[in-house]
Order: structure tokens, then sequence, then C-alpha cells
């Protein structure tokens, strides 16, 4: 009897226990310093609690189910115009958010999100080419352009060394880009064009990857690979720890190419907006900004960022790109569903030649 | 029958083929580098380092807690539908028991996170533990059902004549000779919870990560060798587990 009366006292007592105040931060994996996270629980009293996808489809696929209990999302921008028409996020309260003036004219009042009713920027990458220094050398090929995964001719020489994202968005965005269309370009026969091209080129790459190729390039298994910006610093950080004598560099075509921004956005259903507000003015911050940058190379869209980022990163012009490359860089629309449905068949196509 | 080399050579080299990948991932997790490109050194960091990961202690003691749970909860209901499929003529419930394990986990992770939103349930470990005992429950039912349908009927029959009530027949008889199929199927049972990733995804709340998600995210990335460590350690308790059961219940995990 006693011990049952244990049990329940203890059961009575475990809401009060489970009670702290936390922010719960739906977010991907690694993206966040560590630090950062230290440096915001000390300044609000309070926990963050992560949880991760690795997909924005993922977190679409579980925030329309219903599920609730976070805090903060952030999603790439493209996704955001079908949660604020899904009523699945809360309107920002600028006045609590001071800092979104650190925030670059170029990347806010965008077009998924017109006057920044409900999202901030976060962090960008840039889709790009990242090669092995050395191989490149030795074979005479310049990276500079999206030739170097699409023309027969240069990948003669590597034949079998190229893995390419295993994403139909970026795969036909790049190979558009490589006929000096635009991106979002919606015209069948730019498809065509594009589709042809993709797979007069697939015979030469190794394979479609899109995770994976950053230990493929800093080992030295693969020369050359399509892939996102911070990936491909992190295979360069990979292979001086491995100690090879190699360096894995970035390189941005200079037909341009895809820039995708991700975003904090506050939950309909968060329980604590107040933390929310609070943890996005924070990430707003120079110093809370840079962290992330530091860590895993992502682009910055903060201006006081800069003061603190490392030089080295600071000067590489694949994430911080001039004014004129710049406006090369474009962000993915979202497809409507018959055009999502001509991209399927075009994808199948294209894996099953 | 004496069986021919070419039989045991292949048998060898498919099992070298299903255990190499592991082995790596052991040996890896010794590896003095940030990546798995290459070997370099022999350290013991990532296993000091993965002690201080508050976060994936969590989430591995999550999906111990759940697995234990979850499978002993199904083993209970999954033989007593398996003991009821063999012993009565019931169309509906082998229908029931089977439907978790044909579904494509997808459909039944978002069909699961819907129900719990709609009933209004906190998405968290109850949640999680609630949707791994309902697809567990069929493999143990299945496996159970297996086993009864190789045992003599005439033993519970006896143990009735000699004055057994039923409760007491299947407790002292038919229990302990479908033991192996019960630890069979909790064995499985308790494997399944801990692999699964996709039905945990959709059931899991802000407050409830498992070893599986917080692996997969990671893989986005980079793998670093703290995933192997985290998984090697994980395999340990895993063995060591199987390796208690098969102690309790000796007969279970022999072939017959």
């Amino acid at each position: 009897m006693r011990r049952l009366l244990f049990l329940l006292l203890l059961v009575a007592a475990w809401p009060a226990v489970a009670r702290e105040d936390a922010l719960h931060l739906y977010n991907w994996n690694q993206y966040i310093a560590p630090e950062t996270v230290e440096r915001f629980e000390k300044a609000c009293k309070c926990k963050v609690k992560q949880s991760y996808y690795s997909d924005n489809s993922e977190l679409m696929a579980k925030v329309t189910g219903g599920a609730k209990g976070y805090d903060i999302y952030v999603p790439t921008s493209n996704y955001i115009p079908d949660l604020a028409k899904g009523g699945y996020l809360q309107p920002l309260d600028k006045a609590r958010i001071p800092n979104l003036k650190n925030i670059l004219p170029q990347y806010l009042n965008t077009e998924f999100d017109p006057g920044n009713r409900y999202s901030v920027p976060y962090a960008y990458t840039v889709t790009m080419l990242g090669y092995n220094e050395q191989k490149m050398k030795e074979l005479g090929i310049t990276v500079d352009s999206w030739a170097a995964i699409f023309d027969p001719g240069i990948l003669e020489k590597i034949k079998g060394r190229v893995t390419v994202l295993d994403s139909p968005d970026e795969l036909m965005a790049a190979a558009l880009k490589y006929h000096g269309y635009s991106v979002n370009d919606r015209d069948p026969r730019h498809w065509e064009q594009a589709k042809k091209t993709i797979i007069a080129a697939k015979k030469y790459w190794a394979a479609f990857k899109a995770s994976g190729y950053i230990e493929l390039l800093a080992s030295g298994d693969i020369w050359l690979a399509h892939g996102y910006s911070n990936d491909i610093f992190q295979a360069d950080l990979g292979a001086q720890d491995a100690k090879k004598k190699f360096r894995i560099r970035h390189a941005l075509p200079k037909e341009g190419a895809v820039l995708a921004l991700d975003a904090m956005v506050i939950a309909k259903t968060a329980p604590r907006p107040d933390l929310a507000h609070q943890f996005i003015d924070f990430m707003l911050d120079g110093r809370n900004s840079a962290d992330l940058t530091n860590m895993i190379g992502s682009g910055n869209p903060n201006r006081e960022a800069m003061k603190h980022i490392k030089p080295e990163i600071k000067a590489m012009s694949a994430i911080f790109p001039d004014e004129q490359t710049a406006k090369k860089l474009e962000m993915l629309k979202a497809l409507n569903t018959k055009e999502r449905r001509l991209q399927n068949r075009i994808w199948t196509e294209i894996k099953a030649k | 029958m004496r069986r021919p080399a070419w039989l045991w050579a292949l048998a060898l080299a498919a099992y070298a083929f299903l255990y190499a990948p592991l082995l790596v991932v052991v040996v890896y997790s010794f590896n003095d580098s940030t990546m798995n490109a290459q070997w370099i050194g022999f350290t013991l960091d990532w296993y000091r380092k993965l002690f201080r990961n508050e976060e994936m202690l969590t989430a591995a003691w999550n999906s111990l807690l759940i697995g234990v749970v979850s499978s002993a909860v199904a083993t209970v209901l999954g033989t007593m539908a398996g003991y009821a499929m063999y012993r009565f003529r019931l169309r509906l419930l082998p229908l029931m028991v089977v439907a978790p394990i044909a579904i494509p986990e997808i459909l039944m992770g978002v069909s699961l996170l819907i129900f719990f939103v709609m009933i209004d349930l906190t998405l968290g470990m109850v949640s999680i533990m609630l949707a791994h005992i309902a697809f567990c429950i069929g493999f143990v039912a299945i496996v159970v059902r297996a086993r009864l349908a190789g045992l003599d009927d005439s033993l519970t029959e006896a143990a009735r004549d000699l004055g057994a009530t039923p409760w007491q027949a299947f407790r002292l008889v038919t229990l302990p000779l479908i033991m192996p199929g019960v630890v069979a199927g909790a064995l499985m049972a308790f494997t399944l919870s801990i692999d699964d990733f996709v039905i945990t995804f959709f059931t899991a709340g802000p407050d409830s990560k498992t070893l599986p998600l917080v692996i997969y995210t990671m893989v986005k990335i980079t793998v670093t060798p703290e995933v192997n460590a985290v998984s090697t350690l994980l395999m340990l308790v895993t063995l060591a587990l199987i390796l208690i059961a098969s102690r309790l219940s000796p007969g279970s995990l022999k072939a017959r």
C-alpha cells in the first residue's frame, strides 16, 4: 500500500518536474553552434530543446500532420508561403525584434514573404561546384562554369570522379543555368533541352548523391561535386583534417546558381511565443549569427555578423559573392502541381536512361 | 549428411557481407579523424565526447526505454492475439493483426500522427511507445501462432482431463511449450522498436528524440565518429540483451 502511495505521489509530481522554461527549436541538424545555444540559455534563463529534420518535406509532413509543441521552425524560403497559407505560422511582432535592422536589405521582403510578416532570414547556402584543386590543376581543367559537370569534352577527363546532387530541383536548375535560362524557367522546351544535357552527361558521373559526397571529396575518391557551399566547406576541413596534400575549393559557376535562404518562423501553436521572439532577436545579433558561419561555412545575410566571421571564410568569394555575382544568384520558386508532375516524369526518364 | 564445402563458403561469404559494415562502424569509432573518409590513428576521444554529449545519451536512453517497454507490452498482447488466432476461428482478428505489418510504414506514421493529434494526446515518449506497440503486436502474434501450430493439442487436453482450469492449463502447459516463440517474438519486437525511424519520426514530440532520429538527421551533413561510437555501444547493449534472453530461455534461440 505504501508503495502504491509513493507511486501516486511520483505521478502527481511529474508535471512539476517536467515543467521548466524551455524553447523548442525544430531545426536542421548542426545548424546552430553549441556555444550560441549555451549563450542563449544563459540570456533567457531557459533550456533550448532541439529536434531535427533533414529535409523540408519532412518538416512539412510533420507540421501539416498537426504536430504541436515546437516554437520555432527553420524552413527554406520557398516553403514559407505554404506554411503561412495553411495557417501554421503566427505573424511576428517586429517591435520585439529590434536586431532585424542587421539583415542586409537584399534578403528581406522576398516574394516568399512580402514584408517579412512571418519570417526572418537565418542563413543561406549556394549550390555550386566543389573540386579537388590538385587534380584539376594536373588535368588542366578550370572549374568556373556548369560546363564542368555537363560538357562531355571536359567530363571525358574526369569520368567516374564526379557526383551531382540527387535532387530534380537542383540538377534541373543547374542545367537551365548552363543554357543561360533562369533557374525558375518554366518553358517545357527549355526543360527538354536541360533533360537532354543531363542525360548526355550522366554516363560520366559516378553517382547522384545528396549526402556522402562530402566524405568522397575529402578522401580524394571524387574530384568534382555538384553540392551545397557549406558541404564543400566541410569537405575541405575534412581533407585538411586527414592531412591530405590537396585542398577542396569552391567554384561558383559564372552562369549563376541557386541560392537557398533559410528563415526562422514561429509556429502558430508555439507554447512560448515570448521566448521565440527573444530567440529570433538573439540570433540576429552579429556575433551569434557569425558562430554558424564560422562552424559550417554557411552564407550569412547579417551585416553585423561580418565583423565576427573568420577572415579566411570572409575572403571566400564563393560564400560571400561580390555584388556582381550575387545578382546572378536566384532562389527556387515552388512548382505548381502540373509542373511538379512534368518534372517528376523528366526525372524518371533521367534516372532510367 | 555432410554439407558440401561450397555451401560453407557461400554461407561464410554471405555472413561476411552482412557483418563487414558493422565491423567498419566499430573500427571507425576509434578513428582519430572528424570524418569517416580515412583511417588516421587510434583514439578514444569519440567515446569521451559521447559521454559528455547529453543529447546523444538522452536519445540512446529513450531508445532503450521505448524498446523495452513497447516490446514487453507487445509481447503480452501479441501472445494473446497469437493464441486467440490459433484457438478460435476468427476472421477479423488475423486481418487486424497482420495489417500493421503489410501497411507501408510512412502511411502508418502519418495516420498515427493525425490520430494522436485528433485525440489530443501530447506527442512524446507515450505516443512513440503506443505506436511501437501497435506495429510490434503483429510480429509477435505471427511467431507465437506458428509455434502453436506445431504443438500437440493432446498435451493441453490431458492437463484439462487431470483437472486443470483453462488458465492453469495455459500457464503451466501451453505457455512453457510456446516460450521459445514468445521470446523470439519479444526479441523481434525489441529490435524493430530500436531500429524504427519512419513511424518514430511522425509520432515523436519535441522532447522525445530516439537514436535513429538523431543519427538520421546527422547523416545529411557528415557522420562523425561519435555516431560510430554510440552505434557500437548500442550494438553491445543489444547483444547483451539477446544473450540474457537466451540464457533465460535456453531452447528459444536454438533451431528446432
